[in-house]
């Protein structure tokens, strides 16, 4: 009876072992998973309706969005540490993304997150991101992109598009519709640029413009040091504004000289006026001390 | 009738610029689409300044609190006991408070107010101490607002390192960019190229300190 209590107790207790053996790892990793909530990698996706709004707040990382041809918005992040989180939430047509952190004092690498969106060729975007980098490809509504340090690359783009550095740089391809940039010391580079509307602006950056000068369209390029350069095609037509005011103004193109001299800016420093061709585009180029470079397109 | 210079129009531009001009004046610009463009741009511009005037933008509160100090320093004004709880009170509370739009949109309503004051025709060589001396009015009170703003980021260290660096180094660049504008608006105060390179750096100044404002906030 005793064996048989015994063997009857160590069959138990063998049971409960093993039992116990089975459950202590599946509780430890409930634990873990209780204490971290969000996964690092996450993605979320939002049903939306025509010209979406699509907001981004991010402290650094890296920010890539780029249109499909689907009516929804997917939203995938990858979060540095568990010290930050990541909300993406949907409000009627609109849809909010944004990082902070999940804790007081975050190391400043941890403060990181980042994300690869895919959103709708019409959806409007404006992106916050301190540090990092910001590539938009093929989104043809309108956008506003404001960074400290983090690079702008934007390429295919169609809406108006306003961008704010303090010391980013801003790459521009292939982007149709307005253009407004402005920076402090980040270098603006806009190549094959199809816009009636492109003023660009940065204190001592340079700039590159290289594309078509649209009918009735204006060009206004200011810096304050660094080098302004435009290339222009036999084809195009102008009316040209260039003034370095301590700086040189250097010109390949064939400029017809304007009848009045009535710019006010002709006094100080050294400055160009002329049309090429019928002159349908404006074109105002500024420096303080850089230089202007007027160059013929390969 | 005696036939008019594009030059003769804008020698004259301040004698009637608030009026019609004088019959000479309209037939050259009738048949001058350049002057007539300059004309309809300059009147465009008054009256957009007018209507600024109008809309009497409110100045920030620590505008007055600073003009408050200065008076009472001169001795111009006394103030009741309050005022030393004011005085340390005021940077720590409605900074704080303060919205960066609010903040930069003070700055720029002072620079308009500065740009206003400098708008006025005055294009001639005898004008000159006047321009500078506009330049300097328009521009000290201004000038002061940033440095006072400026000393209070005398630490300013963003938990980003290359946010904190970044805005450091550019706010340098723009201080030093200032320090050009100023000495080439002094050695030509009518260079309105100059001038607007000044406005544009104090701009930039303002906007950089609101943000820095803000992430010190956000810290």
């Amino acid at each position: 009876m005793i064996t048989s209590h015994f063997v009857c107790e160590r069959w138990t207790w063998n049971k409960n072992w093993k039992a116990a053996t089975l459950l202590v790892p599946s509780l430890l990793l409930c634990g873990l998973a209780s204490a971290d909530p969000q996964p690092r990698r996450q993605e979320q996706h939002f049903k939306v309706e025509a010209h979406p709004v699509i907001t981004i707040h991010n402290p650094n990382g890296l920010i890539t969005v780029k249109a499909w041809t689907k009516a929804e918005v997917m939203v995938i992040s990858n979060r540095a540490s568990d010290d930050v989180e990541v909300d993406a939430e949907q409000m009627g047509n609109r849809v909010d993304v944004s990082t902070h952190a999940a804790s007081d004092n975050v190391a400043p690498d941890d403060m990181r997150a980042d994300y690869q969106i895919n959103v709708p060729e019409d959806a409007e975007l404006q992106i916050h991101n301190d540090s990092g980098a910001v590539n938009v490809a093929n989104v043809l509504g309108d956008m506003n992109v404001e960074t400290v340090a983090a690079a702008v690359d934007l390429e295919d783009s169609a809406g108006y598009v306003t961008i704010r550095t303090v010391g980013g740089s801003f790459q521009c391809t292939r982007c149709a519709g307005k253009l407004e940039i402005s920076s402090i010391s980040g270098n603006l580079r806009l190549t094959d640029i199809h816009s009636i509307h492109v003023h660009a602006q940065t204190s001592t950056g340079n700039i590159l413009f290289s594309g078509e000068f649209l009918p009735n369209g204006t060009y206004r390029l200011k810096n304050y040091s660094g080098l302004i350069e435009v290339r222009f095609s036999p084809s195009d037509s102008f009316d040209l504004s260039a003034t370095s005011l301590k700086g040189k103004v250097i010109n390949e193109a064939s400029l017809t000289p304007k009848s009045h001299q009535q710019h006010f800016y002709s006094r100080f420093g050294n400055s160009l006026f002329g049309t090429f061709n019928a002159g349908r585009a404006k074109v105002e180029l500024t420096s303080f001390d850089g230089t202007i470079s007027i160059l013929k397109r390969d | 009738m005696a036939t008019i210079t594009c030059k003769d129009v804008l020698d004259r531009l301040d004698s009637w610029m608030g009026d019609d001009p004088p019959s000479d004046v309209q037939a050259h610009l009738h048949n001058c689409p350049n002057c007539r463009s300059l004309v309809d741009d300059l009147k465009a511009i008054r009256r957009e300044a007018s209507s600024w005037r109008a809309e009497e933008i409110e100045a920030p509160s620590r505008i007055w609190t600073s003009l408050k100090s200065q008076l009472e320093q001169e001795g111009l004004i006394h103030e009741n006991g309050r005022a030393d709880a004011a005085k340390t009170a005021w940077f720590g509370g409605w900074l704080a408070e303060l919205p960066r739009p609010a903040l930069a949109g003070a700055y720029l309503a002072l620079l308009i107010a500065g740009a206003f004051a400098l708008s006025r025709p005055a294009n001639k060589q005898a004008n000159e101490a006047r321009w500078l001396a506009a330049s300097e009015d328009s521009t000290l009170p201004l000038r002061a607002q940033l440095t006072a703003e400026q000393d209070s980021f005398a630490s300013f260290n963003n938990e980003n390192p290359a946010v904190a660096a970044s805005l450091n180094k550019n706010l340098a660049i723009v201080d030093n960019y200032i320090a050009l504008c100023e000495k080439s608006v002094q050695e030509e105060p009518q260079n309105e190229v100059a001038r607007d390179y000044l406005y544009e750096a104090y701009r930039q100044k303002a906007d950089l300190l609101a943000q820095m404002t803000e992430r010190g906030e956000n810290r």
